[in-house]
């Protein structure tokens, strides 16, 4: 907290941003944001879309994790639930895309919090077990479950689902500003979600789940509520990929993907909301750099082009140990720490 | 500590913003011809993509040594994938932005997650899966396949079947079990080989390989009380190697008659199973380097003058070198014709080809409008004395 800011009003008190470099920074980022599709072409869009959508599904994740403490490893199958639920909604109900995301989520919601149920009993390994259980049978259920999800064959979904009003939403471009626009509102929900009643308790059950039912959570209901909102928002990044993509096929949910934002959320910074975005941004970016400088050397050291993909390989491995070990508390502590550094400089105490 | 980390932080933002930084036009007259392609070097299915990415890499370093298509180069912009649907499609949006003007893929999720973006932006599209989805004109327009499809490997197996069962005098009707890689791939050729099959009597059962199994002896119990008498495996290498091991210590194998699609039926299994794979059947729409055919005389010439051989690289090797020779077919009768080199242009040229001649290594591949099946009949071969050798000539897909 940056000393010499005082507050008079309650408003002022329950401000989002309190000092006006953090307002800069905010009309910054907008800015940055709206003027960044005009300027960028396919590659970057496609990568900031990945971020987005990535985002949305570490910050649903983190609220489980980070937030109320519950592990989770079925991340990659509620995001198939709601990928495949957008998906049947659209083709089997011909609802549109305006319909089958909110349902879609809504849905996946639902199927997570079935899943949570195990949480009152169980914790840490034990539960990441349970919920590996839940990857499995819905994995096992998509891929046999053949007249409802089509079983082994991807899931193509109708062009005109994507039409609102007379619209074809369709492209990077335009995806650019349907996901930016979900990342956003997924943003600010969550954040304000831990200053109500709801988000402190669940915090409350991660500090300690005894003390918290001792002043009165009801923890059930909470610990459900918790796999509800988080599996809600994987829903949404499933159901928002479905659409963008158009087409889905079950290889992308695997356990691999669970594993994937448990490592965003734990890179970026548990607990943190802007931590999941700065995780979920390390992910997309840091192979897609890996990557592009591999292809200099390619060309420059052909004798290396053997060996290269496993240098990558190793190097992505190495980065994310080292971003570990110098800030186990993820990426958002690295940044308040820049922050605080500046903010205090020249003399720091 | 702070100071230091700010100063990386900088340092990588700025690079990946120079790094990344690239663009141009890949149909410019005269300028080399860009082709994109994804790789699976470091991935679950690596084994097999890395001969087969050498084979395509390869190909396109022995064609513009001699000249490239009509005096153009083609360039080759590859990456290694990993086997991940996420990086494919990154690498796809970079190439295309780019500017190539056809793409290499590889696996069955990579090319059902970009059939859709591929038919919107027009890039003519081969990959090394063979899933008979891709085949739909409508859904895929922009899918080649350049192998046998799976449904119709299984559907040519069964025609065999039928054959082999008639010429050895047996009574009753044969029993067959698809015994599948537990994924899309895998189970990719039941229903069409069901449709075609069960009509004709055969009895049939598919069951699936568990994921990361150790044994299959459990299955393979349940395979015997079927009482099957021809087993067909659609997986790769090295769960059918296991199976092939737990059959023969089941004393199975005498009984029973093992048949491998094509990415079971390959040098790997006979290295892994060892004599365990004598006597199993192999639908494979490439011939083996083991069987010698004209078309592996530039390839295995290529790689002695790396002080390599055909031999040693394997049929994976010769996969990616022909189906990238498809391609660059397509791409020669666009040049030839003085089109401006496109991904329509290149696509209509794919669609005129006719009974391409592969020098024996596939059958003559020719596609159609109507029909993006490249090779319709393929040849059966089996395992003797550690080495796949010819065992039928060219069998047709019946009604193909």
């Amino acid at each position: 907290m940056e000393c010499g800011i005082f507050h008079t009003t309650y408003q002022q008190d329950m401000a989002f941003r309190h000092t006006w470099m953090e307002k800069a920074r905010l009309v910054l980022l907008l800015g940055f944001i709206i003027i960044f599709p005009f300027v960028a072409n396919r590659y970057w869009l496609t990568l900031a879309n990945q971020i987005g959508l990535a985002a949305i599904g570490a910050i649903g994740l983190n609220i489980l994790t980070g937030f109320t403490g519950q592990i989770s490893l079925g991340q990659g199958a509620f995001m198939a639930v709601g990928a495949y639920g957008a998906g049947i909604m659209a083709n089997r109900l011909g609802w549109p895309i305006w319909l089958t995301i909110p349902a879609a989520s809504l849905l996946t919601a639902g199927v997570g919090a079935i899943f949570g149920i195990p949480s009152l009993r169980l914790k840490g390994l034990y539960l990441a077990i349970a919920t590996l259980a839940a990857q499995q049978i819905i994995d096992w259920l998509i891929t046999h479950w053949t007249s409802l999800t089509g079983g082994v064959e991807a899931l193509v979904l109708r062009r005109e689902a994507n039409v609102v009003l007379g619209v074809a939403l369709r492209g990077d471009r335009t995806f650019y500003w349907i996901i930016m626009a979900f990342a956003a509102a997924t943003t600010l929900f969550t954040a304000n979600l831990f200053r109500t009643r709801v988000g402190r308790a669940f915090v409350a059950i991660r500090d300690q789940d005894i003390a918290a039912e001792v002043i009165g959570i009801n923890l059930f209901l909470y610990k459900l509520l918790a796999f509800a909102t988080s599996s809600f928002f994987v829903g949404l990044t499933g159901a928002l990929t479905a659409h963008y993509r158009g087409i889905i096929s079950w290889e992308r949910f695997t356990i691999e993907t669970s594993i994937l934002y448990l490592a965003m959320i734990i890179i970026g910074g548990l607990g943190s909301v802007s931590g999941s975005i700065y995780g979920a941004a390390f992910m997309v970016l840091v192979p897609a750099f890996i990557t592009n400088v591999g292809r200099q050397f390619q060309t420059t050291i052909p004798a290396m082009a053997q060996l290269l993909p496993f240098i990558q390989q190793g190097i992505f491995g190495i980065v994310i140990i080292f971003f570990l070990v110098i800030e186990p508390e993820g990426l958002a502590k690295i940044w308040r720490d820049i922050k605080s550094y500046f903010a205090l400089w020249p003399f720091s105490y | 500590m702070n100071r230091k980390l700010s100063a990386v932080l900088t340092i990588v933002l700025l690079s990946t913003l120079v790094v990344t930084a690239c663009g141009g036009g890949g149909g410019a007259k005269g300028g080399p011809i860009k082709v994109g392609a994804i790789f699976d070097l470091t991935g679950p299915t690596s084994d097999v993509g890395t001969p087969y990415s050498e084979g395509v890499r390869d190909y396109v370093e022995w064609l513009n040594g001699k000249g490239g298509v009509e005096g153009r180069t083609i360039e080759l912009i590859f990456q290694d994938y990993a086997y991940k649907v996420d990086q494919a499609e990154q690498l796809y949006s970079q190439y295309v932005q780019e500017g190539v003007v056809a793409f290499m893929g590889w696996g069955t999720g990579d090319t059902e997650a970009l059939r859709g973006r591929i038919a919107e932006d027009k890039i003519p599209f081969m990959s090394a899966s063979y899933s008979a989805n891709l085949a739909k004109i409508d859904e895929a327009p922009y899918n080649f396949l350049v192998g046998t499809t799976y449904s119709d490997q299984f559907i040519i197996v069964l025609q065999w079947i039928l054959d082999d069962w008639k010429a050895k005098g047996m009574s009753g009707n044969p029993k067959v079990v698809l015994f599948h890689h537990d994924s899309p791939f895998g189970l990719s050729p039941w229903e069409d080989g069901k449709a075609f099959g069960e009509p004709k009597g055969i009895e049939m059962m598919e069951l699936a390989q568990p994921k990361g199994a150790t044994d299959f002896t459990a299955e393979l119990t349940r395979i015997r009380d079927f009482g099957a008498n021809y087993v067909v495996m659609q997986t790769v290498s090295s769960p059918a190697a296991m199976a092939l091991k737990n059959a023969q210590s089941l004393g199975m194998t005498d009984e029973v008659q093992f048949i491998c699609l094509n990415w079971c039926a390959d040098e790997i299994l006979i290295n892994l199973a060892k004599d365990a794979a004598e006597g199993v059947i192999g639908a494979m729409p490439f011939t083996p380097p083991s069987v010698s055919v004209p078309g592996m005389k530039d390839a295995d010439e290529f790689l002695k003058g790396k002080g390599s051989s055909l031999q040693e690289k394997g049929l994976h090797y010769i996969q990616g070198w022909w189906t990238m020779a498809v391609m660059t077919e397509g791409i020669r009768k666009v040049v030839k014709d003085g089109k401006e080199v496109n991904g329509e242009n290149i696509r209509a040229a794919l669609e005129s080809l006719q009974n391409f001649d592969t020098g024996g290594v596939t059958a003559p591949v020719s596609f159609s409008p109507t029909d993006h099946r490249g090779t319709k009949s393929l040849r059966l071969f089996k395992v003797e004395n550690g080495q796949w050798v010819q065992l039928t000539d060219y069998i047709s897909v019946p009604g193909g």
